[in-house]
């Protein structure tokens, strides 16, 4: 794979950073910012994988293709069970492809893991309850061996909304706050990629809906290139630049939409004819795929 | 807010003082052992019963106030032994958790020993001890050490596997080692499974050394106690009895302590408040 070309520097929190600012004439050393490029971030060919179970094989994603570009917000859709977060663990790299390739940034998936190039939030937050808030930001840090500069933990709680709460302990925190928890640990080495695994469908319809524009905000000022797997269409296409519809499993590509809805998003945004086609067409593509 | 630190908690309820508080804590066991205690008094004098059968509360009271200093001192001899005990099996049984955690082999070749040691009863073992390390401390010591050791090795062994799944597969994304994945999720995560075995093992940390005064001692509550039995001083026996049941429960209460500092974050330990406000950190 050829290595992306390097179009210019955007610092993840966007602040005053003009163009070549952050570049050393000369030094070929990877800097900490994150760099757009052009071309994909997130390449995935053919990609097949399955499991050895006592019952037999079972093929889980068939030849699946598709590609993410820099900064773009991709969500995938598909009906329960169909291998949704099996696509995310082999493109975080937690999984190898039975047969196929993903490549983050012309990178074998493991290996960007390692580098801490990519970020996951899980369906559960998973702090760990004997950390604050705080701690369990900074926990991700302790456990780095391969080093890349990191994100200051505290301007992190500040840009998630959760600077009054650096002392607090999970217990004391809702559903909400604790996935925002687990946003600022995803976000905390900078991540090329952030994979986000429903990370709100555990929580109530009005905290859920809260997040949806909370991550955008966030999202908004990041500009990460995220890959977010959900069963919740109108959350796909609020939130995404594109959504990706997977088949029943074995799961294949089954449709592909490109929301045609101006950024940033509100809430008014769902009342639009735009937003209630979109809603429409990928249910009857689900329809059709399940 | 619910803080971290709220005092009082079980069964007391709010908005009393601390002194309060600690009255409806203790009162109802106290007033139950207070009436006992004056039933078996009443008992033992309205049917005559000899003090060489069962000696009454009182007499018992009276032997613990005219030899307390003494019998404190075997006490407190004895409490040595139970704790360097506990001190030495826990600390063997964690390392050993550690070791079997680390190397699935060890734990396979060496679990399936130490529950056939564990199921071979303590008293048959304890003669041996004697004959092999004398008199002194050291065999009361190495008998509490191993009745106190299994039930911390096998909830070190359970505690270390119970972890969140998705807090384990997060530790693997950011590339933890194996090690880092034990000290920093495993290892607190089976704290509460440790300090559940802590609360049982200082208890039998107790009996053994007891157990080992008994096979031969030079000093002690157990062996005060058997001397008692022996010369049919049953108020010396009693008086050796309640020490010992007090030390136990003193021993158990520190282990508490020390367990609502450490588990603060843990289930049992949250007051009914915070478990209410649980989640209520909203912004």
């Amino acid at each position: 794979m050829c290595r992306p070309k390097v179009a210019g520097p955007v610092t993840i929190l966007n602040q005053g950073a003009s163009p070549g600012q952050n570049r050393e004439p000369g030094r070929r050393r990877r800097p900490a910012i994150i760099f757009s490029v052009t071309g994909p971030l997130l390449e995935v060919r053919s990609l097949s994988k399955g499991f050895e179970l006592a019952a037999g094989y079972l093929p889980v994603l068939r030849e699946l293709s598709f590609q993410v570009g820099a900064g773009e917000f991709v969500a995938v859709v598909g009906p329960s069970g169909c291998g949704k977060t099996t696509l995310l663990r082999v493109i975080g790299g937690l999984l190898s492809p039975s047969a196929g390739k993903v490549a983050i940034a012309g990178q074998e998936p493991d290996l960007a893991r390692r580098r801490k190039e990519v970020g996951f939030v899980f369906q559960t937050p998973a702090l760990l309850p004997w950390r604050t808030v705080l701690g369990n930001i900074r926990v991700a840090l302790e456990v780095n061996r391969v080093p890349r500069p990191a994100l200051d933990p505290e301007e992190l709680l500040r840009l998630t909304g959760l600077a009054d709460f650096a002392h607090y302990y999970p217990h004391q925190l809702s559903g909400g706050m604790a996935q925002r928890v687990a946003l600022a640990r995803a976000l905390v080495f900078n991540p090329k990629l952030l994979l986000m695994d429903e990370p709100f469908s555990a929580l109530d319809e009005l905290t859920r809906s809260a997040m949806r524009y909370e991550l955008l905000r966030v999202w908004e000022q990041t500009r990460k290139t995220v890959v977010f797997v959900t069963h919740s269409i109108p959350e796909a296409v609020i939130l995404a630049d594109r959504v990706l519809v997977l088949s029943h499993r074995p799961a294949r590509l089954a449709g592909e939409l490109k929301v045609d809805l101006p950024r940033p998003r509100h809430e008014e945004m769902e009342d639009s004819a735009s937003f209630r086609e979109a809603v429409r067409w990928l249910k009857s593509r689900l329809r059709a795929a399940a | 807010m619910a803080q971290v630190e709220a005092a009082g908690g079980g069964l007391a309820p709010k908005g009393l003082t601390k002194v309060g508080r600690v009255l409806a804590e203790v009162g109802p066991s106290a007033a139950a052992f207070v009436f006992l205690a004056a039933l078996w008094e009443g008992w033992v004098r309205f049917r005559g019963i000899p003090p060489y059968l069962l000696p009454a509360p009182s007499a018992v009271a009276a032997r613990l106030l005219a030899e307390g200093p003494t019998l404190l001192a075997e006490g407190v001899y004895t409490l040595l032994e139970a704790l360097l005990g506990f001190g030495l099996g826990g600390v063997a049984a964690i390392g050993a958790g550690v070791a079997m955690a680390q190397w699935r082999l060890l734990e396979r070749s060496l679990y399936p020993l130490a529950i056939l040691v564990k199921v071979t009863p303590i008293v048959t073992v304890a003669p041996l001890f004697i004959i092999w390390f004398g008199f002194g401390l050291l065999p009361k010591v190495l008998i509490a050490a191993l009745i106190t050791f299994f039930p911390v090795l096998v909830n070190a062994v359970t505690g270390f596997r119970a972890v969140d799944p998705a807090a384990l597969e997060f530790f693997q994304s950011i590339g933890a080692s194996k090690w880092e994945i034990f000290v920093k999720l495993r290892f607190p995560s089976s704290l509460p499974y440790l300090f559940a075995a802590f609360r049982v093992s200082v208890v039998l940390g107790l009996i053994g050394a007891v157990v080992a005064e008994w096979l031969g001692a030079d000093r002690g509550l157990g062996r005060a106690i058997l001397l008692a039995n022996q010369n049919l001083d049953m108020a010396g026996l009693f008086a050796g009895v309640f020490l010992l049941a007090l030390s136990g429960m003193g021993l158990t209460g520190l282990i508490r302590l020390w367990e609502k500092q450490v588990l603060f974050w843990h289930e049992t330990w949250l007051t009914t408040d915070e478990l209410t406000e649980r989640g209520t950190a909203d912004g």
